[in-house]
């Protein structure tokens, strides 16, 4: 194989690759939510889908669907995953970690407050910076905190970044109640991780 | 067009590591002599040699003629975060590894790239620090602590995968981010998790298969020794003692020297007792890795301090002998002298406060152990300030010993605390976990200060302090290199100066401005008979965090640019 022949076979797969696995991924990728390379074979690795329910990650009530009252008002965040209606915890991938807060709906920006339900808004919780949890939270900020290097999200407004190095919002996930619990009314608005990573 | 297939076609032979194979039969394989006693033309692992003093005896390069330092070739690294890896050189060869488990390869003299290897990560992952200080050189190998807790080894002359080994389960929280130290055909790493719970180690992984040979936990099990020193149940398998820093290595006693990490979470109240081995220095065999020695500098941690930067193996006058000894600025903002003992034991000589600290009221001048001011100890519940910070007097950018002056430069910072309580919180797997969260850290500094960064010197037999330089307006996050040419080197500065200094007075003779902050150390190197000075500016990780935060304060402007690039300089 010449140095020429050899450039030109890898241009074409890198095209073919540039289609398939990046353009069509990438295509499907925002249709579904589904970050960019992340596998959706495996139902507990597939991103929120409509109907899914909240699931606690940690506390007293670890383990069972969310219900708005469960959640304090005003904040903290709690950290949740989704859980398929045939009860698939979506824990696989480390992309599906969600937060959950609780707020006065009269405090809620219009489009946040359009998809809320209850003034329960849910975010994906993976820093749009380096892609670490947002598991903290500022008292006096009243707002959600990335623990990795500080970046600040105010939940009350599509979370929107107020501090800190991460490039721009993390994605919201549109929720409704049904049986009292908070069930997932659509899919990510965005893409879902972080930069470089 | 033709031109741009040219350049595509280039890019296809380097990600294949082609044109790296035409050095094949140049590459000189790294043994164990060669590390003993690395020629002062390269720079064989990430402290220059195994005593750790980031020196080069290289001479060209002095006083006389720095002002004629010009750069001489440069390259993007293509990736942003806190690059920290010294340049490794190996008769001409050049290996960078830069944030995001990146290993370059280049022709030292040229700047030619010969292949790079960039790791994929796992969907999904994230860390605390993305960056990389710095590969080991053994054989024909080159070796690389994953940033995913993965230790891979690649070819040097290809840079193509030869094997990879899981260290440690990245969802649990660890991570890798030293440079591995290779000790008679075994490559050793350690791992970074502190603040998410982890339980510390350092492993050793046999040079040509990747198979385990031992491994150390920094945290013992009930039963083994010190084990009473963790008083309530379970805490030790989430106590932290991270190993997150590269070792030093006494070739003579066989004896590797590991720094450890803060205990977690950070509030001691919540796992009573000394809490051995977090914040300590530890001895291990070189063959076996048994634990045969420690010295840890403050017991049942609550500041982050960690001793995560072995001790620099220097023998100095003390009471009129030489002494084999251990050289240690620590976090903790004091400066060690502890003596290496035939057996492998560590003991405490003598230390001073290099930056003001207000939470040691005294040490105890046989042990050394502090005695604490409980008035500047945080506890859960309990607010407490203390001083320096969290950062510490200094971070983990490498402090330099010169042979030629005698003295030590310690890139450090004061006039800033930071004041916090603790929370007892749930631990979620591979997630913060400290009892503190990181908006409510709290960190100030003195405003009214005329400097924050600095670069102190103290003389190794007299402990006399030397000179200093201030920086009024920065922090000082830079390691520091001395060389054979009576000079110090270093960035730090939020300014993306890099800068030479006299090392006898501190004047300072050269400083260019780079495109980023260096964070990274430099290293020094020969190709050809021509000196060279190396170092990477990307600024990143806690240098910018920190930054943002003196914007705030003070004022300072909280865009350093990032964006690796190597720089390498020579006298024109």
């Amino acid at each position: 194989m010449t140095e020429r022949d050899g450039c030109r076979v890898w241009n074409m797969k890198w095209r073919r690759r540039r289609m398939v696995g990046g353009g069509l991924a990438l295509a499907a990728g925002l249709a579904t939510g589904l970050a960019p390379g992340a596998r959706a074979e495996d139902p507990s690795e597939m991103p929120p889908q409509p109907g899914d329910r909240l699931v606690f990650l940690t506390g007293p009530k670890k383990g069972t669907a969310i219900k708005p009252d469960d959640l304090p008002l005003g904040g903290p965040q709690a950290q949740a995953y989704p859980a398929s209606p045939e009860g698939v915890l979506r824990e696989g991938s480390r992309l599906n970690l969600l937060i959950v807060a609780r707020f006065d709906p009269a405090q809620l920006a219009p489009e946040t407050l359009a998809r809320a339900t209850d003034g329960v808004v849910a975010y994906s919780g993976v820093c749009t910076h380096q892609a670490c949890p947002v598991n903290a939270w500022s008292d006096e900020q009243k707002m959600a905190v990335c623990s990795c290097h500080g970046s600040t999200y105010d939940l009350r407004d599509g979370a929107k970044l107020v501090f800190g190095p991460a490039p721009h919002a993390l994605a919201a996930l549109p929720l409704k109640r049904a049986d009292d619990v908070l069930v997932v009314a659509d899919k990510f608005t965005r893409h879902v991780g972080g930069e470089m990573m | 067009m033709r031109g741009l297939l040219s350049g595509t076609c280039l890019a296809a032979l380097l990600a294949a590591g082609l044109v790296g194979a035409a050095h094949s039969a140049d590459y000189a394989p790294v043994t164990d002599s060669r590390l003993d006693n690395p020629e002062p033309e390269n720079w064989l692992m990430t402290r220059g040699t195994y005593k750790g003093w980031s020196y080069s005896p290289l001479d060209q390069i002095n006083t006389s003629n720095v002002r004629n330092l010009v750069p001489v070739w440069s390259v993007a690294t293509g990736v942003d975060s806190g690059h920290e890896a010294p340049p490794i050189v190996n008769n001409g060869v050049m290996f960078v590894s830069t944030p995001y488990a990146q290993v370059m390869a280049l022709d030292a003299a040229s700047g030619d790239l010969l292949w790079r290897y960039k790791r994929k990560l796992p969907e999904g992952f994230s860390a605390l620090h993305n960056t990389n200080r710095g590969v080991a050189l053994y054989g024909d190998k080159v070796y690389l602590a994953g940033l995913d807790a993965v230790l891979v080894a690649l070819d040097a002359r290809t840079g193509k995968v030869v094997w990879e080994t899981k260290v440690g389960d990245w969802k649990d929280g660890y991570y890798m981010t030293m440079a591995p130290l290779v000790v008679k055909g075994k490559i050793l790493v350690g791992v970074a998790g502190g603040e998410f719970g982890v339980r510390g180690f350092v492993e050793a992984f046999d040079a040509e298969t990747g198979k385990s040979a031992w491994k150390t936990y920094s945290i013992p099990a009930p039963g083994e020794p010190g084990s009473d020193t963790w008083q309530k149940p379970d805490t030790w398998k989430t106590g932290g003692a991270s190993t997150w820093m590269t070792g030093n290595y006494d070739v003579a006693s066989n004896t590797v020297y590991w720094g450890t990490g803060n205990g977690s979470p950070w509030f001691g109240d919540q796992r009573p007792g000394d809490n051995l081995y977090t914040s300590s220095t530890l001895a291990l065999d070189g063959d076996s890795g048994k634990l045969i020695g420690h010295f840890q500098y403050q017991q049942n941690e609550d500041w982050d301090w960690d001793a995560m930067n072995a001790p620099m193996l220097v023998d100095f006058q003390h009471n009129g002998t030489t002494i084999p000894g251990l050289l240690t600025p620590q976090r903790n903002g004091y400066l060690y002298w502890l003596e290496r003992e035939p057996n492998g034991g560590i003991k405490y000589l003598n230390a001073v406060a290099y930056v003001p600290q207000n939470v040691f009221k005294s040490i105890d001048a046989t042990t050394g152990r502090p005695v604490i001011d409980m008035d500047h100890k945080p506890g859960t519940g309990k607010m407490a300030q203390f001083c320096p910070g969290l950062w510490g007097g200094k971070d983990w950018p490498y402090e330099s010993y010169s042979p030629k002056t005698g003295m030590v430069y310690i890139p450090a910072n004061e006039n800033h605390c930071n004041k916090f309580e603790g929370k007892v919180e749930e631990r979620v797997p591979g997630q913060w976990w400290t009892g503190v969260a990181v908006p409510d850290f709290h960190f100030s500094v003195d405003t009214k200060a005329g400097f924050y960064g600095e670069i102190k010197t103290y003389d190794v037999n007299t402990g006399a302090p030397g000179w200093r330089q201030l920086y009024s307006r920065s922090m000082m996050w830079g390691s520091l290199l001395t060389t054979g040419g009576n000079l110090v080197f270093g960035g730090g500065t939020n300014d993306r100066e890099f800068r030479a200094y006299n090392a006898s007075t501190g004047e300072e003779l050269w400083h260019f401005k780079t495109n980023s902050g260096i964070i990274a150390p430099p290293s020094s190197f020969a190709v050809n008979g021509v000196q060279y000075i190396a170092v990477q500016s990307g600024y990143g990780v806690d240098a910018a965090f920190q930054e943002q935060l003196l914007s705030e304060l003070v004022g300072w402007q909280a865009d350093v640019p990032q964006g690796g690039v190597v720089w390498v300089f020579a006298v024109r």
